[in-house]
């Protein structure tokens, strides 16, 4: 029973089981290989096939050069200059890490820094195309890695264009500067890559998408190892446009070479169509510095520096405008006929509002004073009694008709509006109602006035060109400035700008400093406080105050000669008075504009 | 001596296809072996030695069909004991090549005992199994298992993972085959996935890499995972009808490692598509169709276990290898039958193949002897 159920079993497992063991293996074989197959090759053909497409081509960026910058007269003031970076193929470096740390050894860049830039580029680049890890480096880290070249597999030297600026201090605020794409900018602009200049500070930032261009393209064919095999240009790169600015390059060095060792910010302008042709902060900075990449020690110094170099003090910083407000002021008045000009206030060198006392600049008192005397010699009690009659409300309103606490709309970034406080700013700000006194202060362009050199130049050149309030240009275009209009009529303008005009030829003029031979100059001193002017300090000369708490000064001036016409407005930081701070800068830039183009 | 009838018992099916395959194998080597430079093709002669081997391999195969194969029944003590030694010897005085010792220097060329093993634990296991009354019992299992492990172990120590395994995979198919008892049966079914486990601590570090990137490619792409991601990039690409012969750019390019011996598959697909690679498929299937038709034939047990022998040296390779390069193995180095190159490999196939063509040819002639 026994032997016959095993003999079954035998047969059954020899004839039965066996073989259709063998079938059944065959028969899976075929269809779980060719099930796979299908898969492989007829499901997920197309995204193997570009897989493949990947592997054997990369495509590799030509770049395109930055338009270059040129001034009103052709000359070059930004151009582009071929540099080296260091550039790797992932997919052809056996180790990466090693290559890194090799890279590193070789060119004597911190390891760290290199590998933040790896980082940084690993997710936007491909594994078979030029990643940068080292951008710009010198000829000696050049010659170091070409020559050990074979024992650093993947690893390429990119040759692009690098900006390079001609004159780089004078010119830093205006042109700003280009810097290495941050991660921030990658993500909301595709078209950079890592290790792409962008621009990051003035022009170079607002003409972005003009200088640019575009990248072309280039398509190689390689082999597992990345040697090429063929190559083709798919794309030619489109060179950046070349933007003229209205700036003088001869002009802009001039001004701030006599800037030298102050701060503060100087404008030219030609009032007839708000052309800048010369726009200088000082002190300025190496904006070459930043293309090449500045280390955080350095751009720590540079945010920590007490002069600030990296502010543009034409349009990013806010001064009381001390008596260069009563350009303004005065206008407001003679307008709103609450100033008769032949009418004459007594000056005793104080002003009583209430219980408070006002003083003015000169102590013993300007005596009697007319509206011509008022602003010739910058009397104070004038403008007190002027601003008590004319009121809060009346002068701001007029204030900001005459383009001040409102941006210029220069085409450079973070522009300042300045402030022109009135009641409701008041209110806001602290809670507390707008004082009479307050008024008075705003009247001699101090208390809580704040204005940018650039506004005061804009509203010089509208009382020269007819009251039109230009948008100050700095690019040269035939395009139409659709500008508005001051509200002071002609008659007042005249006024204004013949006193100006006395102000520097007059033997009591504060404007005394700017007396030029042939030439008509025209000009208005401001002393504005730092700090409520302490009486220690009173009598002391300019030297002897510590620095912090020395006045700031101003000169606003125009200069006529022949059909040449500039409006010039220089403001010096704790420069002391305006006529001895800012006069003698402002003199030298008439006669550099007066002389040099005859 | 020489029977007439020995001719016309041979089975040209069997015949026919073994050619076909070799061709497509040189034809295929032709195109792994030659590279895209700049200057167009270059094409290394390695197909010519292929060629070459597969004269010597025609020619070993005809000497094993010469000998009635009953013979071997007989010799296969000596024969394993033999293998057995050149085994050891190797373990002393082999040849060193790519970090593993497998060959011997037979002066005109390098001999990879481990290709004997191959051969000489068939005709053991047939002999055994043929000699096994009813189906394997635990003490017919222990007496096959040892004759086995020695060989497989002295090859994995070479190290020689491949080859080790299916010298294991194959001897196990022919056990299978034969048939188990019950109680055996049921304890190996239970049995082999709590020790399969233990393997493990038994693998190189290297290996235990590769089955992990097999289960995980990704994890490492420029490692052990770009053998498999370029060689499904291979596959899939050449689409349906392939990218043409020599057009195959992840070969030619060389982003496909190990593309004319492992990954010679790959090369096939990507250049004959899903046409090819399915017909190939076909013919191999064909083949083992052909060698299993031939094993039903056979008029004794010995013959009958020679071919399922063979039949599962041919499926274990064939599954091993196609499984790796479409990525549903572990990288285990494996050469396709017929489509690598390889020199010892390709007379072993052929020899095995002559076996079998032995025990087709004279299934009628047992009166004679």
């Amino acid at each position: 029973m026994f032997q016959e159920n095993e003999a079954r079993r035998v047969f059954f497992w020899r004839e039965k089981l066996g073989p259709r063991l063998i079938l059944f293996l065959i028969l899976s074989l075929f269809l779980v290989f060719g099930l796979r197959l299908w898969y492989l090759q007829i499901y997920k053909g197309d995204y193997f096939a570009r897989q493949s497409e990947d592997n054997r081509q990369r495509r590799l960026a030509l770049y395109a050069p930055r338009g270059r910058i040129l001034d009103r007269d052709d000359r070059l003031l930004a151009i582009n200059e071929p540099s080296y970076s260091l550039a790797i193929v992932r997919e052809d470096c056996k180790d990466i890490g090693q290559t890194l740390s090799k890279i590193s050894r070789r060119t004597g860049v911190p390891l760290q820094d290199i590998r933040e830039n790896y980082e940084l580029g690993k997710k936007r680049v491909k594994p078979f195309n030029n990643q940068v890890i080292i951008p710009d480096i010198s000829f000696s880290q050049l010659a170091h890695i070409q020559g050990h070249a074979q024992h650093l597999p993947g690893v390429h030297i990119v040759v692009r264009p690098r900006r390079h600026y001609v004159a780089p201090e004078a010119l830093s605020h205006v042109l700003g500067y280009v810097a290495q794409a941050d991660e921030r900018e990658l993500i909301t602009d595709t078209e950079l890559s890592p290790g792409d200049n962008v621009g990051k500070q003035g022009l170079e930032a607002v003409l972005e998408q003009r200088l640019r261009g575009d990248k072309g393209l280039k398509q190689l064919e390689v082999d597992a190892v990345g040697r090429i095999i063929r190559e083709e240009t798919l794309v030619s790169p489109r060179p950046g446009e070349d933007v003229r600015l209205s700036l003088d390059l001869e002009l802009q060095r001039k001004v701030y070479e006599t800037m030298q060792g102050k701060a503060g910010g100087v404008a030219v302008m030609n009032p007839d169509n708000g052309q800048l042709l010369a726009l200088v902060s000082s002190p300025g900075y190496d904006s070459n510095s930043f293309v090449r990449g500045l280390s955080s020690k350095k751009w720590k110094e540079m945010i920590n520096d007490p002069r600030h170099p990296l502010q543009n003090r034409c349009i990013q910083s806010t001064y009381p405008p001390g008596s260069v407000f009563k350009l303004v002021v005065s206008a407001c008045g003679l307008m709103l006929g609450e100033l008769k000009p032949d009418k004459e206030i007594y000056c005793s060198g104080k002003y009583k509002l209430g219980r408070r006392v006002f003083r003015c600049w000169k102590k013993r008192g300007h005596g009697r004073v007319d509206f011509e005397r008022s602003l010739i010699e910058s009397c104070d009690v004038y403008y007190y009694k002027l601003g008590e009659e004319l009121g809060v409300d009346r002068l701001s309103d007029f204030t900001r008709e005459c383009g001040f606490g409102e941006k210029t709309g220069i085409a450079l970034p973070y522009e300042n509006s300045g402030l022109i406080p009135d009641r409701a700013w008041k209110r806001e700000k602290y809670g507390e109602p707008w004082q009479g006194g307050e008024t008075l202060n705003m009247s001699i362009g101090q208390g809580s006035v704040l204005v940018t050199p650039l506004q005061v130049a804009r509203y010089v050149s509208a009382l020269l060109n007819g009251g039109w309030l230009y948008r100050p240009a700095l690019i040269l275009s035939r395009e139409k400035l659709d500008p508005e209009k001051i509200p002071v009529d002609a008659k007042v303008r005249n006024m204004i700008t013949r006193t100006m005009i006395k102000t520097v030829e007059e033997p009591h003029g504060t404007a005394w400093r700017l007396r030029t031979p042939d030439a008509t100059i025209g000009g208005k001193t401001g002393t504005a406080q730092v700090i409520k002017l302490m009486e220690k300090h009173e009598d002391k000369d300019l030297e002897e105050i510590p620095y912090r708490f020395r006045d700031h000064a101003w000169m606003a001036s125009f200069g006529v000669k022949g059909d040449k016409r500039y409006v010039v407005v220089v403001m010096v930081e704790h420069g002391g008075h305006g006529g001895s701070g800012a006069g003698p800068i402002v003199k030298k830039i008439y006669d550099f504009l007066f002389s040099e183009k005859e | 001596m020489f029977d007439r009838r020995l001719i016309a018992y041979i089975n040209w099916p069997i015949l026919g296809l073994l050619f076909i395959l070799f061709a497509a194998g040189v034809l295929n080597l032709y195109s792994a072996s030659s590279l895209r430079l700049e200057e167009g093709v270059a094409v290394t002669p390695i197909y010519k030695k292929q060629l070459l081997w597969g004269a010597v391999a025609l020619g070993g195969m005809l000497v094993c069909m010469l000998f009635d194969y009953r013979h071997l029944s007989a010799l296969s003590w000596y024969i394993y004991v033999v293998t057995i030694i050149l085994l050891i010897c190797v373990l002393w005085y082999g040849k060193t090549i790519g970090g593993s010792q497998r060959w011997l220097d037979l002066f005109f060329f390098n001999f990879q005992p481990a290709e004997a093993a191959k051969v000489s634990i068939l005709i053991l296991g047939a002999r055994m199994l043929s000699r096994v009354e009813g189906l394997v019992g635990w003490r017919d299992l222990l007496k096959i298992c040892v004759a086995v492990a020695i060989p497989a172990l002295l090859i994995i120590r070479q190290p020689d993972l491949g080859t080790g395994l299916s010298l294991i995979l194959f001897a196990g198919g022919m056990i299978v085959y034969c048939g188990l008892r019950a109680g055996v049966l049921r304890a190996i079914v239970i049995l082999l996935p709590l020790v399969l486990p233990f393997g493990w601590l038994f693998l190189h570090d290297y290996q235990k890499e590769r089955i992990l990137t097999f289960l995980n490619p990704e994890s490492d792409p420029l490692g052990s995972g770009y053998h498999i991601i370029q060689s499904k990039i291979a596959i899939g690409s050449g689409g349906f009808w392939g990218k043409g012969f020599l057009e195959g750019s992840q070969s030619q390019l060389r982003f496909l490692p190990e593309k004319h011996t492992d990954f010679a598959f790959a090369v096939f697909g990507e250049e004959w598509g899903f046409v090819g690679a399915i017909l190939l498929l076909v013919l191999f299937c064909a083949l083992l169709y052909q060698i299993f038709l031939i094993s039903l034939e056979a008029k004794d047990d010995f013959g009958r276990y020679l071919c399922i022998g063979v039949f599962f040296y041919f499926f274990w390779q064939i599954v091993v290898n196609i499984g790796m390069v479409l990525g549903l193995m572990p990288v285990v180095g494996m050469p396709l039958p017929f489509i690598s190159y390889g020199g010892s490999a390709s007379v072993v196939n052929f020899c095995l193949i002559g076996l079998v063509l032995n025990v087709s040819m004279r299934r009628f002639m047992f009166k004679r002897k």
